[in-house]
């Protein structure tokens, strides 16, 4: 997996330095090595959180039919 | 023997994906492991669960109630949407996959009734599972080896080599690991 993390391409954005000491707080002691990692992975979330129309994004409605599975299996109340 | 007292370890994977054999593979392992008995061995899983809070650890994840700091250094077995709840932290993740026909069977058996709306359930666990894995590779504090249950029980050594060697573990109880596996007990298949 480390092979596929490395043959992604990268480009530079910009934050506040601020925002950014903030950051590297918050990552620090996790598994996250730097804050390019982070703010990659909390974009990510924020887009795939806009994209509900697409057919293959794990929409609210596919959420509740798991839930509804889950609960019939005893997996959570 | 001793794993990494800083990380937490998870076996993870759909629900009826094979979690369960591999908590068992890794105590015979000697590999540390927490569950408790709060769900016992039934006609589903007739070796055990392997499971913490009755397997109910999804619920207090996504509270923010689980003190992952307490079992640190030791698998536990949280299900792929749980996954989705983790906090920022450094994680080491088995991820088990299975044929998706097999695990509906399996999960149909264990309610008990056909699932009238099984297409549509097929759809949202291979979307879950979809969107799990991407997620844990986007997360650079999860580290993830992907182990398929189909394929562990035609070749369970080498598949559990791949595990020891993704712990960074000796291999000495290998054989011991690989008797675990049990093709008696895989009765849902379809391959």
């Amino acid at each position: 997996m480390a092979k596929e993390k490395e043959n992604k391409k990268f480009t530079t954005i910009s934050i506040p330095t601020p925002l950014a000491e903030k950051i590297k707080k918050r990552i620090k002691g996790t598994g996250f090595t730097s804050l390019s990692s982070y703010v990659t992975y909390v974009l990510r979330e924020v887009i795939s959180g806009m994209d509900e129309e697409e057919e293959e994004v794990f929409s609210k409605e596919d959420e509740k039919r798991v839930k509804d599975r889950l609960r019939a299996l005893g997996y959570i109340d | 023997m001793n794993l990494d007292e800083d990380t937490n370890y998870i076996i993870s994977g759909l629900e009826r994906s094979g979690t369960s054999m591999l908590m068992q593979i890794l105590r015979a392992g000697n590999i540390p492991i927490s569950h408790d008995n709060s769900r016992p061995a039934d006609e589903s899983n007739l070796k055990g669960y392997y499971e913490l809070a009755g397997g109910k650890i999804i619920n207090k994840l996504m509270a923010g109630s689980f003190p992952l700091n307490e079992h640190r250094g030791k698998f536990v077995k949280i299900t792929s949407f749980g996954l989705k709840y983790l906090p920022l932290g450094k994680y080491k993740i088995i991820y088990s996959e299975r044929n998706i026909e097999e695990i509906l069977d399996s999960m149909e058996k264990m309610i008990g009734e056909k699932d009238p709306s099984r297409e549509d359930t097929k759809m949202s666990f291979l979307k879950l599972n979809n969107m799990i894995k991407e997620y844990a590779q986007d997360r650079e504090d999860m580290d993830i080896l992907f182990i398929n249950y189909n394929n562990i029980l035609s070749n369970p050594k080498e598949n559990i080599s791949k595990i020891l060697k993704f712990l960074n573990v000796p291999n000495d109880l290998l054989d011991k690991m690989t008797e675990t596996v049990d093709s008696k007990l895989y009765r849902q298949r379809r391959t």
